[in-house]
């Protein structure tokens, strides 16, 4: 119970944050916005296949640059002090949920810029729906635990992009895959791939509560 | 001497993988046959080309079939040879077919003293001009498949397509069964090092991943040789393809981890970390993913696994061989690492005292 109640401050702590520098969000909505019109002015007409695509790599490198700053933004000393008042655990989780609703925003709101300016190919909006949370959640704790990883480095921002894009490409295939179904360009039956996302998203939880105690000390 | 008794046995089953493996000659087969459709009512001459056969030498002992099902076959009228890789033989294909398909396929069986049994299946497509299973019926001569020879001496099975290239099972498969296995050493001795900080566990746990990485890489290898020879290119985006160069990225993107940390509490531990996960992560890569698709490889998408049909009891005398003997000496290359790394570490805290 003593660990819920954590996690809600420091979610608190973070919002609150957020909403007097405003740093992160405007800066990762106007990568997101940029990148939506440059892709919208260079490609005259998107095809469902090519909206897909561009879709997914707009919201991999905006996520990772939205997920790095989540251990970065902290000083050492500041971390020092939250952990010595709070679970490691419970900063974690805290983390991560966050990350899964700034993710969750950002995957809606390019759904919704980028159908303004393109096409919106969705046929079967609860489908994709359900993808996007699911992408939301397996990125987020991928990217959050390899950010606790890349912070102890010095040159995180590069090692970040190293150590995750390998390690995410499986949720990556399986979200397109469920895209590809969702905008109807393959009609199969698809509760295997949402169940194996999930079994995915819940293995990498698992691992993450497992592995940060050995991580956050130093 | 008694204590690296393993080492001796890893070298001694590389150099009869190698050895045997490489020489053990194929069992005689059929590569092609010319002309491959035919029609009925035709008497037909087909020329059968023969790999690894000695048609000269077994010349009266020579059998041919044309089998419809497992009951039903014609046998050959006439049998010229013209070398030991090539024959002509004559079937009198009759007017009708007891099948009411059209297109009917046949496969050829040979028989001889010197070459033992073998066959092409659907070596012959026979297009029927009028469709009557009765009348095919009573024409229909059948002919019995009896008394095959066997093939004296060891062979391993000639397969079509494959070919000599059968012989990269002991390469290519096995080196791949003997990295997951080293992979699998080095995640144990991470978990070690997390549960007891001894840098002895992280040395292993470094050496066992860079052996495993050049494993991997020569498996990447081999099976992309074997691709070109039976797929038609090195690189044919495979999921296991795919999902084996993103493991190899992973594994690569430890070192650099390792490389990016300076100091060396921090980098064992951190590295210990990174290795579970990934290792965690690997799992459903190579395991679930490839069998949720549709691949080239055997054993996934709806293909029948190596192991039941190709892998024949000659080839499992060399199979289980290479898969240890790549792993022992696997696991000699890591040890000389890590031993290394210890004696560096003592060297460099003799420094330190003086």
């Amino acid at each position: 119970m003593k660990s819920i109640g954590e996690i809600w401050h420091l979610l608190q702590k973070d919002f609150l944050l957020e909403f007097r520098t405003g740093y992160a969000i405007s800066g990762i909505f106007l990568y997101l916005f940029g990148t939506v019109y440059i892709v919208s002015r260079a490609f005259q007409q998107i095809k469902p296949e090519s909206w897909n695509a561009l879709f997914w790599i707009i919201i991999l490198f905006a996520s990772v640059n939205a997920v790095t700053k989540s251990f970065v933004q902290e000083s050492n000393q500041r971390q020092l002090y939250f952990y010595s008042i709070a679970n490691p655990i419970a900063i974690l989780l805290s983390k991560i949920i966050y990350n899964i609703l700034l993710l969750l925003a950002l995957s809606f709101l390019t759904w919704g810029a980028l159908s303004f300016m393109t096409i919106d190919p969705i046929l079967k909006p609860d489908v994709f729906s359900l993808t996007l949370l699911l992408g939301s959640v397996g990125f987020s704790i991928n990217f959050t635990f390899i950010s606790a990883i890349a912070v102890k480095a010095n040159n995180n921002s590069t090692l970040m992009s190293i150590l995750s894009f390998p390690l995410v490409i499986p949720v990556l295939l399986l979200l397109v895959k469920l895209t590809a179904n969702s905008i109807g360009l393959i009609e199969q039956d698809i509760t295997n791939d949402i169940l194996l996302l999930l079994g995915i998203d819940l293995l990498l939880l698992a691992m993450t509560l497992v592995l940060y105690p050995f991580l956050w000390r130093d | 001497m008694v204590k690296h008794w393993w080492k001796a046995l890893g070298v001694v089953f590389v150099i009869y993988t190698l050895t045997v493996g490489m020489l053990v000659p194929l069992k005689p087969g059929i590569t092609a046959v010319s002309p491959s459709s035919v029609r009925t009512g035709e008497q037909i001459t087909i020329q059968v080309a023969g790999y690894n056969s000695n048609f000269k030498k077994a010349q009266d002992s020579i059998r041919a079939w044309l089998k419809l099902d497992n009951e039903r076959a014609i046998a050959a009228q006439n049998i010229r040879v013209k070398d030991d890789q090539s024959v002509s033989l004559t079937f009198n294909i009759p007017e009708y077919l007891p099948v009411d398909q059209r297109v009917q396929d046949m496969t050829l069986v040979m028989d001889n003293d010197a070459d033992g049994a073998s066959l092409l299946p659907s070596a012959v497509f026979v297009t029927q001009d009028s469709i009557d299973p009765a009348m095919g019926q009573q024409v229909w001569k059948n002919a019995d498949i009896s008394n095959l020879n066997d093939k004296k001496g060891i062979t391993f099975p000639f397969r079509n397509i494959l070919g000599e290239t059968i012989r990269n099972t002991y390469f290519h498969v096995s080196l791949w069964l003997a990295m997951v296995s080293i992979f699998i050493i080095s995640f144990v001795n991470s978990i070690k090092y997390l549960r007891d900080p001894l840098p002895l566990y992280d040395y292993k746990a470094k050496a066992y991943t860079r052996s495993g990485l050049l494993l991997g890489v020569l498996g990447l290898v081999t099976g992309a040789i074997w691709a070109k020879n039976t797929w038609g290119q090195y690189w044919s985006w495979d999921v296991k393809q795919n999902m084996t160069a993103i493991s190899l990225l992973i594994y690569m993107a430890y070192f650099i981890l390792r490389s990016s940390l300076t100091d060396s509490e921090q980098k064992a531990r951190i590295a210990a970390v990174y290795n579970i996960f990934a290792f965690v992560a690997l799992i459903p890569l190579i395991y679930v993913i490839p069998r949720l698709t549709d691949s080239l490889h055997p054993g996934a998408g709806g293909n029948i696994t190596f192991g039941s049909q190709d892998l024949d009891n000659t080839m499992r005398m060399v199979f289980y061989p290479a898969i240890i003997g790549w792993f022992l000496i696997s696991v000699w290359i890591s040890k000389l690492q890590y031993r290394m790394d210890i004696i560096h570490a003592r060297i460099w805290n003799l420094d330190d005292e003086d």
